[in-house]
Formats: C-alpha cells, sequence, structure tokens
C-alpha cells in the first residue's frame, strides 16, 4: 500500500468519525424543536401504543409533537439506562414509562417530577387504590397510574369439571388436593407452576405468599420499619415450599419466569398456572395449545391464617422528567395517555388492564377482555411491593432469600428472620 | 510431520473419528440456532424440544426484516465496526511501529499504558463515560461507541503488530536508509506493504471485537438510527415474551458474514498470527 | 532464528549519572530527531487513552474511596470500603467462581486447543473444512451466545435439559445449582474460545521447520517425545501470549455470567455491575471492587510477564 494511500484511508477514517454527528443520528440533550416530546417506553407488539401516540400527534398538530423512544425489552436494562441518564443530569426523555417499582425510587433523588400540584386528589379518586399508592412517597406523588398488572390464578377449568371440582381453590391446601387428583385423574405434567427464579418475578411470587398467609413487609403505618419476621410470613414460605415438596411442582420452579410457567399451561402441561393477565391474551390470540373455554381466571388463594389471597402489584405508570423543558406539554401527553378513552382502546386492543375504576363497569371491556372483570373483583386484594427508595437493594435481597428457600436450602423461619435484617439494614443505611 | 502411531490404520481412523466428533460438537449449537430461525412457533414452544426441525417456516426472518430496525442495525455495526477498525489500525500501527523499530526512553510506560487500559472493567466506567459525552454533546452517535471501541480493542492491536513489526527483517528497512529514506518513509514503503497479513489479521480481529459489543452500544445509542445489531437483537421480545425465532433468525444473519469473512481470510490469519507469535 | 531488535541509534546514550548528565540525557530525549518521530508516532494513541480512559478511570478511583449514598452528602470514606469488600460473603463467592472458572476453563482451553492445534498441523483431506468449522463459534457476539446457549439448557424447551435428561447424565435443573451453571458457563466458553487458542497454538506450530522433528526423528524420538521436547519449547511464546490475554479475558468474564446464569451466578465482573449499576446503596463498594480486578490484572500481566517470560518488547 503506497503512503499516499495510507494517509489517505487513515485520514478519511478520522474526517469520517468526526463528521458523523451530520448523519449519525441527532446529538443528545435536549428535547428536540419546540414542542416536540420524547416518550420512552419498550416494544410493544399490540399496536395501540402507536395509533394513540399518532391520534395524539394529530389533534395537537402545530403544537406538540410525540416521538417514541423505544427502550430495551428487558425492565432491569431499561431502569439501568434510566439512571445512567439521570445520573448524568438528566437526559433528554420528556415522558417516561415506568415499572410499577420505580417511582418511589426516582421520586427520592428527584429525577422525576412532583405531580401533587397538576394531579390532584380529586384525579387520583378515578384511579384504583393501589396503583396510586405505589406511585407515593412522602406525601407527594410522582407518577400516573397508565396501565396495571396483578397476579392472579390461572387454572384449567376443563379438567377440574371432570374431576368434579366446580369452582376454583380458596385456600392452598385446597389447590394441593385439587392438583393432586386432577393431576392423576388427566395426566397432567404439571399440577401448579408459577415464578420461582432469582429475579424481580420471583419476589412479585414470594410477597404474594407472604401477605396471603397474613404477614406484612412494611409496617402498615411506618414505612421504615420492616416487619417481615413473623409467623405467618415463615407460613407463606412454608406453601410455597411445600408445592415443590408436594409434587405438584416441579423442582425446576426455581428457574422459571414467565415465559417458563406459561409455555408449560399454554401447552396444557400445568394444571394451575399463577402469572400476570398477559397469558390470556396469548391465549386468546390463539397462540396456545388450549382454548379459552377451558381457562378460568381467579383471585389466589390464602393459607395458613391468611384470609385474603393478595395479588401483587404490577403495571406501569408514567412520569415526567424533572430535567425536562416542556413539562407543559409533557402533563398534556400524559393526561392523554391516562384518560379513559385511551385506557380503553388499550384494554381493548392489548388486554392492558385500566387502572380507572370507571372501566371496570364497561360492558365492552368485560367482554373483550374477561381478565379485566376480575381484575376488578381483586381491586382491594391487590398490593404493591414495598414502596421504597432503596427498593433495588431490597429486590435483591429478597430475590436471593426468596430464592434460597424456594429450594429447601433454608428454613421459611430463617428465611423470614433474616429478610428482617438484611431489609432493616438497608433502610437504616439509606435514612441515616 | 508424520508419526509412528499416525501412520498405522488404528490411528488414522481414531484420527479421523476424533476431528469428526469435534467438528460436530463444535457446529452443534450453531445449528441449533439454525433450526430455531426455520421452524413454526409451535415447534419453538414445543416440549420436549425436536432434535430435528419437524416444519419449515420463515416466519422469523420475516419478523426480522419486517421492520427498519434490525437492517438499520446492520447498515449501523458496519459502520461503527468498520470505522473503528481503521482508526485503530492507522494509530496502532505507527505507534506499533515506534515501539517495535524506534528506541527511546518512555517505552515500556507507553506500552504498558496502552496495555493496562483496557484492564479496568468497562461497566464501571459506563457512569463517568456518560457525563463526558453527555457534555460534549455526543450522546446517541456513533462516535460515542467508536471511541470506548477504539480504547479497549488498541492494546491488542498494538501488542499483536509489536510483535510483527518486530519479526520483520531488518535488512530491507535497513537498504531504504541507506539509499536515503527516513525512518517514516522506511515505514511506508517497505515494512508497511510486508506486513499486510499481520495488518489484516489484526483488522480482523478488531472488525469481530467491535461487532460483537454490548455495553457501549446499549448505553449510549437511543435509538436504531445508531444502534448496532447486538442491541437491537434483544429488542425482538416484549416484558413477558422473547420472540427466540426472531432472535435465533437475527443472530444468523448477523455471525453468517463475520463467519464468512473469517472463513476468507483464514490462511492470512494463520500465517498472520504465525509471525506474530514466534520471536 | 531469534534476532534481537536494535532499533535505530542516533547517538551514543550520555551518562545518566551526573545531574547535567540527566539534564543531557532529557534533552536529547527530545531533541533527537529520531527519538521526536518515535514520539510522535505513539502520540496519537497515547492522546487517545489519555483524554478518553484517564478521566473515567481515575473516577472510579475516587468513587471508590468515598461513600455515595443517595440524598446523603459524599463522605471520604478512606479504606473502608475497601475493608468491607473483603469481608463481604458475595464478594468472596463470586471471586472463588470467578478464579475456578478462569484456572478451569483456560486450563481446558489450552489442552484442547493444543489437540486440535496438533491435529490440524498435519495434512489430511478436508483440514481446510476442518480448520473453518474450528473457527465459527467465535464470530458469535459473546451476549448473543449467552442468550441461546440458555435457552438450550431452559429446562423445558433447552435441547440441551432434555438431553441431559434421556441421556441420564444429570437430571437435576441444570440452570438452578450455582454449580451446575459454573460447569456449564466453563464448557460453553472453552466452546467458544477454544478456536482462539488453537489458532494461535497452530500458528505458531507451523513456523517449526520440518526438519527438526525429522533429526529428532532420526535420533529416536517417539511422538510424545517430540512433543515434549521439540514442539512445546518452540511454541513457548506463541502459547504465552494466547495464555495471557485468553487469563484476563476469563478473570474478567461477565456476559456470561450474568445474562446466561440470569443472576443466579456471580463472577466479580457481575459484583461490581450489580453494586455500580442496580444497587442504590452498594455503589462505593462495586467501584472498589472494580479497583481491584484492575489491580489483580495489573497483577496477573506482571505475572505473566516477569515470572513466565513472555515478551513484549526487548
Amino acid at each position: 500500500m503506497k503512503r499516499r494511500d495510507f494517509l489517505k484511508l487513515s485520514g478519511a477514517g478520522i474526517a469520517g468519525a468526526a463528521l458523523l454527528p451530520a448523519c449519525g443520528g441527532f446529538s443528545g440533550g435536549e428535547s428536540g424543536s419546540s414542542g416536540q416530546l420524547i416518550f420512552s417506553h419498550g416494544p410493544e407488539e399490540s399496536g395501540a401504543l402507536e395509533s394513540l401516540i399518532k391520534q395524539f400527534n394529530e389533534e395537537n398538530k402545530g403544537k406538540i409533537e410525540v416521538q417514541w423512544r423505544q427502550m430495551p425489552a428487558d425492565t432491569g436494562t431499561y431502569f439501568d439506562q434510566l439512571r445512567t441518564q439521570f445520573d448524568a443530569g438528566g437526559g433528554d426523555i420528556d415522558v417516561i414509562s415506568g415499572d410499577v417499582i420505580w417511582p418511589v425510587q426516582f421520586g427520592f433523588s428527584g429525577y422525576i417530577e412532583d405531580l401533587s400540584d397538576r394531579f390532584t386528589e380529586d384525579m387520583q379518586a378515578d384511579f384504583l387504590p393501589g396503583p396510586i399508592e405505589a406511585n407515593v412517597y412522602q406525601g407527594k406523588i410522582y407518577g400516573v397510574p397508565w396501565f396495571t398488572d396483578a397476579g392472579m390464578l390461572y387454572y384449567r377449568k376443563d379438567l377440574l369439571e371432570k374431576s368434579g371440582f366446580k369452582s376454583p381453590p380458596a385456600t392452598y391446601d385446597e389447590l394441593f388436593s385439587m392438583a393432586k387428583k386432577v393431576q392423576s385423574d388427566s395426566g397432567t405434567k404439571f399440577g401448579f407452576v408459577y415464578q420461582g427464579a432469582k429475579y424481580e418475578g420471583g419476589v412479585c411470587n414470594g410477597c404474594e405468599y407472604i401477605w396471603g398467609a397474613g404477614g406484612l413487609i412494611q409496617d402498615q403505618e411506618d414505612p421504615n420499619k420492616i416487619v417481615i419476621d413473623s409467623p405467618e410470613a415463615a407460613t407463606g414460605l412454608e406453601t410455597e415450599r411445600s408445592t415443590v415438596e408436594d409434587g405438584i411442582t416441579p423442582e425446576a420452579i426455581i428457574t422459571y419466569t414467565e415465559p417458563e410457567s406459561d409455555t408449560a399451561f399454554r401447552n396444557g402441561d400445568a394444571v394451575f398456572m399463577r402469572n400476570w393477565p398477559y397469558v390470556y391474551g396469548i391465549v386468546l390470540g390463539g397462540d396456545a395449545k388450549i382454548k379459552t373455554d377451558q381457562v378460568g381466571v381467579a383471585p389466589l388463594p390464602t393459607s395458613g391464617s391468611g384470609d385474603i389471597g393478595y395479588s401483587t402489584l404490577g403495571g406501569w405508570n408514567l412520569f415526567i422528567n424533572a430535567a425536562s423543558d416542556l413539562k407543559d406539554q409533557a402533563w398534556e401527553f400524559v393526561k392523554f395517555m391516562a384518560s379513559p378513552e385511551a385506557a380503553k382502546l388499550r384494554a381493548l386492543k392489548g388486554a392492558y388492564l385500566p387502572p380507572l375504576k370507571a372501566l371496570y363497569e364497561d360492558a365492552e371491556i368485560a367482554k373483550a377482555a374477561p381478565v379485566v372483570p376480575l381484575a376488578k373483583q381483586l381491586a382491594d386484594q391487590i398490593r404493591p411491593r414495598p414502596p421504597s427508595p432503596f427498593y433495588s437493594d431490597m429486590s435483591l435481597e429478597m430475590q436471593e432469600i426468596f430464592n434460597t428457600a424456594l429450594k429447601g436450602e433454608v428454613s421459611p423461619d430463617e428465611a423470614v428472620s433474616g429478610l428482617q435484617g438484611t431489609l432493616q439494614g438497608i433502610i437504616d443505611k439509606g435514612t441515616q | 510431520m508424520g508419526t509412528g502411531s499416525f501412520e498405522t490404520r488404528k490411528g488414522q481412523i481414531l484420527f479421523y473419528v476424533l476431528i469428526v466428533l469435534f467438528i460436530m460438537m463444535t457446529t452443534f449449537p450453531l445449528l441449533w440456532i439454525v433450526k430455531m430461525s426455520i421452524i413454526s412457533q409451535s415447534e419453538l414452544d414445543a416440549t420436549p424440544p425436536t432434535i430435528l426441525p419437524h416444519t419449515f417456516d420463515l416466519h422469523s426472518f420475516e419478523t426480522v426484516f419486517g421492520e427498519d430496525r434490525f437492517v438499520s442495525g446492520l447498515r449501523n455495526t458496519v459502520i461503527i465496526a468498520g470505522t473503528t477498525t481503521v482508526i485503530c489500525l492507522s494509530v496502532g500501527s505507527i505507534a506499533a511501529y515506534s515501539l517495535a523499530r524506534l528506541k527511546f526512553a518512555l517505552q515500556k510506560p507507553v506500552l504498558s499504558l496502552i496495555l493496562a487500559v483496557a484492564f479496568f472493567p468497562a461497566v464501571a466506567i459506563l457512569g463517568p463515560l456518560f457525563l463526558m459525552f453527555d457534555s460534549a454533546g455526543i450522546t446517541d452517535t456513533y462516535q460515542a461507541m467508536i471511541i470506548p471501541d477504539i480504547l479497549f480493542a488498541l492494546p491488542l492491536t498494538v501488542y499483536l503488530l509489536v510483535a510483527y513489526f518486530r519479526e520483520l527483517p531488518l535488512d530491507l528497512e535497513e537498504a531504504a536508509k541507506v539509499d536515503g529514506a527516513s525512518p517514516l518513509q522506511a515505514f511506508f514503503r517497505v515494512t508497511l506493504p510486508l506486513s499486510i497479513p499481520g495488518v489484516a489479521t489484526t483488522g480482523i480481529l478488531t472488525f469481530i471485537f467491535a461487532a460483537t459489543e454490548f455495553l457501549f452500544a446499549n448505553t449510549f445509542a437511543f435509538t436504531s438510527e445508531t444502534q448496532p445489531a447486538t442491541v437491537i437483537i434483544p429488542q425482538f421480545a416484549t416484558q413477558f415474551v422473547t420472540d427466540y425465532g426472531a432472535q435465533a433468525a437475527a443472530s444468523m444473519v448477523l455471525t453468517v458474514p463475520l463467519t464468512i469473512m473469517v472463513l476468507l481470510f483464514q490462511r492470512r490469519i494463520v500465517s498472520g498470527l504465525t509471525a506474530g507469535a514466534v520471536k | 532464528m531469534a534476532e534481537t531488535v536494535t532499533g535505530v541509534e542516533a547517538e551514543p546514550r550520555p551518562s545518566r549519572a551526573t545531574p547535567g548528565g540527566m539534564l543531557r540525557a532529557l534533552r536529547s530525549e527530545f531533541t533527537d530527531r529520531d527519538r521526536r518521530l518515535a514520539y510522535y508516532l505513539v502520540s496519537p494513541a497515547v492522546i487517545i487513552i489519555l483524554l478518553i480512559a484517564v478521566f473515567p478511570i481515575l473516577y472510579a478511583i475516587l468513587l471508590s474511596f468515598q461513600d455515595v449514598i443517595p440524598n446523603q452528602p459524599t463522605t471520604w470514606a478512606g479504606i473502608q470500603n475497601y475493608i468491607d469488600l473483603f469481608v463481604d460473603p458475595d464478594f468472596h463467592k463470586a471471586l472463588v467462581y470467578t478464579t475456578i472458572f478462569t484456572v478451569v476453563s483456560v486450563g481446558i482451553e489450552v489442552v484442547v486447543g493444543m489437540a486440535i492445534a496438533l491435529a490440524l498441523n498435519r495434512v489430511f483431506p478436508g483440514r481446510g473444512v476442518a480448520r473453518a468449522t474450528t473457527l465459527a463459534p467465535w464470530a458469535l457476539p459473546p451476549a448473543v451466545a449467552a442468550i441461546m446457549w440458555r435457552l438450550m439448557f431452559q429446562d423445558q424447551i433447552g435441547i440441551m435439559s432434555y438431553l441431559a435428561r434421556t441421556l441420564h447424565v444429570y437430571s437435576g435443573t441444570i440452570l438452578g445449582s450455582e454449580n451446575a451453571l459454573l460447569v456449564v458457563a466453563i464448557l460453553v466458553d472453552a466452546w467458544k474460545t477454544t478456536p482462539f487458542m488453537a489458532l494461535l497454538l497452530l500458528a505458531g506450530m507451523q513456523v517449526i521447520p520440518g526438519d527438526v522433528y525429522e533429526a529428532a526423528k532420526i535420533d529416536g524420538a517417539t511422538t510424545a517425545q517430540q512433543f515434549w521436547r521439540v514442539t512445546l519449547p518452540l511454541v513457548k511464546p506463541a502459547l504465552l501470549v494466547a495464555l495471557l490475554f485468553r487469563t484476563l479475558d476469563a478473570w474478567r468474564v461477565y456476559d456470561l455470567f450474568w445474562v446466561m446464569g440470569l443472576r443466579q451466578l456471580q463472577s466479580v465482573s457481575v459484583f461490581v455491575y450489580n453494586g455500580v449499576r442496580i444497587s442504590q446503596l452498594d455503589f462505593s463498594l462495586g467501584n472498589a471492587a472494580a479497583v481491584f480486578v484492575f489491580l489483580s490484572s495489573i497483577a496477573i500481566a506482571f505475572f505473566f510477564f516477569k515470572v513466565l517470560g513472555t515478551r513484549t518488547t526487548e
């Protein structure tokens, strides 16, 4: 290679790199032209989001234009990216969609806007109490619920009927006996599947067992006080472990996340399943070996002395970036997305549970997505995971201990007393 | 070359058996990924899994190419990896020549600096790097990924090129200098042309490294305008449901050209590494 | 065979024994035309590194000496973070797993890589094909490979779990046990990087002229003796280079443990990630761990250079 060519090549390389801002996308740090809002959310299959954004842009032509920035599909990675941008000064996203466990963490650090003035108590009253609770920290509200999710008990209506059971179990004792009988009658592979892997979903499940037995993680009056060390909580974890010991759940449950459990149920390999509403949407859509008339949904059972089967609150909310320059416009968009019309569209098109009380009376929605009326029934039984600015750290601990307890490597009593210490320690360290 | 045990019939058969077994083990997972990309969704979900494909269905490829983002990702991968490689080679080769042929006091410290920088876990400097890029206004651009890629690719580049340059016989360069060429001219007229295999080798290694990089791309690129394919592939999913068929198909599309490139150049790579390794 | 590089000397070096001598040495270092050229040539690389890497690395090091908690003033922690780090049980686990992983996977890769290189060194029909397929695993992006492997080991639809069960190799839950995961991670890493080792070793072997082997055979050496006495010593430089880079890579393993293990398995780098990116309270601990990785990597490299005699410059 001649010298000239070599120099040309390297010069081109360096010049190319320098010129790339012109062609390789825009530089970050600003919200684009005036009135251009950036809205972040992960990938979405139903198309409901796209049509909503299009509708908003048409209605607000010339004033506001919303651009959907697609974030990582994995919730943890999405959270990660947001934190990086917040740490660096805020980033350029104006309206942020966020998992229900984020608002307190972000609000605490001042990354998202306090919406108490805009999102009045009157407006809040239209929403289900659980999702609202998850967005509140120290009396201030940081997010507007967008859609909600709750753990529910799926069951094979047809198999239960064949074995002589008319209704789903109300307690875990009933579930165990039903599962065993149906399993032996029908030869189904698994009696009960759920999510027991060492990840956030495992925490959701673990919490449900604890609450369903009458236990609590955080004191209801004082969020800085951990009260997980109780016989009720231990009973809850013991119930979870019994599913494996009694043989209705495979040992591999300790690696199950949502896909593993929904695959089993969809293939007809499980009698009972604990999962989120999305599975119903899949069955409805025909991507399963079973049909909707074979599937029933019910509230989660109780164990021990618990009287209500609580479901862990999931779902997503809308926040406004504290560093945004377009907060008023952002609020317009948030109001639009959280409105009954938008929520209804999402419920019909994508089976997303609306967080608005009124929509649970809507007959159209009830027909299209039976999970919705069930969610209404559950409305008082949906509880958020412990809202705390340090939830990430607490979650890491709970993920570990719940999984270890499920493996049987630590007794339920040790598990809850250990967690008592570590969780309280986290809160103390953070609030010192 | 030939030795006693190889000559015997038994030895030969055993040898071939081992080779075939080895090839099977190496390629099986890749063939599995190919299978995942050409079967139907219900076969993908089947329990227990099927070994040979029962269905033939290109829906995964339709998903992958149905929208712009993956093609855009491929384009970005080529741009990012290509630029990284060109810059690494240019900057690295002149630095390597200096370290290999010219004597100067700070030789050891400079080489140590170049090597040591890559020892720091990339994940721990993501935050500060983001801060820097954000203040410079270059987040969500190609540069934001090219720069860290160069940083982490330079050590191997420089190292290999140093070893390679040192391998070349001095007399040609000496002859050029006797004819009146400066060291720089000697480098461009003599060393460089002779070292094409080594440069090509290093170039391919650098390209593959940059093309398969994930962490920086994931943090600094926000839209499919700038994201390379490695970041786009996991996006064929939603919160609870992962489209493994599409991810397998996309991985094939990304990996196959890389593999072909490596195969085409494998003879060059071997001879390149030959010179670099023995000293 | 080995030529020493004498480099280009412009003038004899002045004595440095005296202050005057040192000043003169310093001055000649930068005024001599050829020396200056040398500095110019390395400067782009050095500038890039200094500009980009120095600030973040120093910042991370600084953070490791501070106590950073959200919404609280940052205090100086001195070496407290490092003390906390070394008594942290998670860190111990990570250290143990990472060490086992590094030693075993690099060990396997060296042995198997050597065997493959020896095999490919012979001429046989289909050698090109064999060489080509050897390289295939290496071109797959690590993050993608980790996802695919996790899928293959998944309990219900994973082909590996299925095979393991039907062949009665292992009937437990592979992904659920930390030890099983470690074994799997080692095997996957070996699958992926043995090609690289094999190629480097093969390259080293191909330079060895045939007559050396002929001479050994004439002297009555057996195959084994030929390997130990001829091949191995001559391949040693290539071997050490390969070992160095592989060891450092294995020591800093992240993708394989994090993505494939879905956080069941901790490596030191995963520990860093947890501290720096996920946790709110363990941020400083994560930075301390990052500095630990940095220093230990330097120590490993040092060991390779000084003790094992890997060469860079003369």
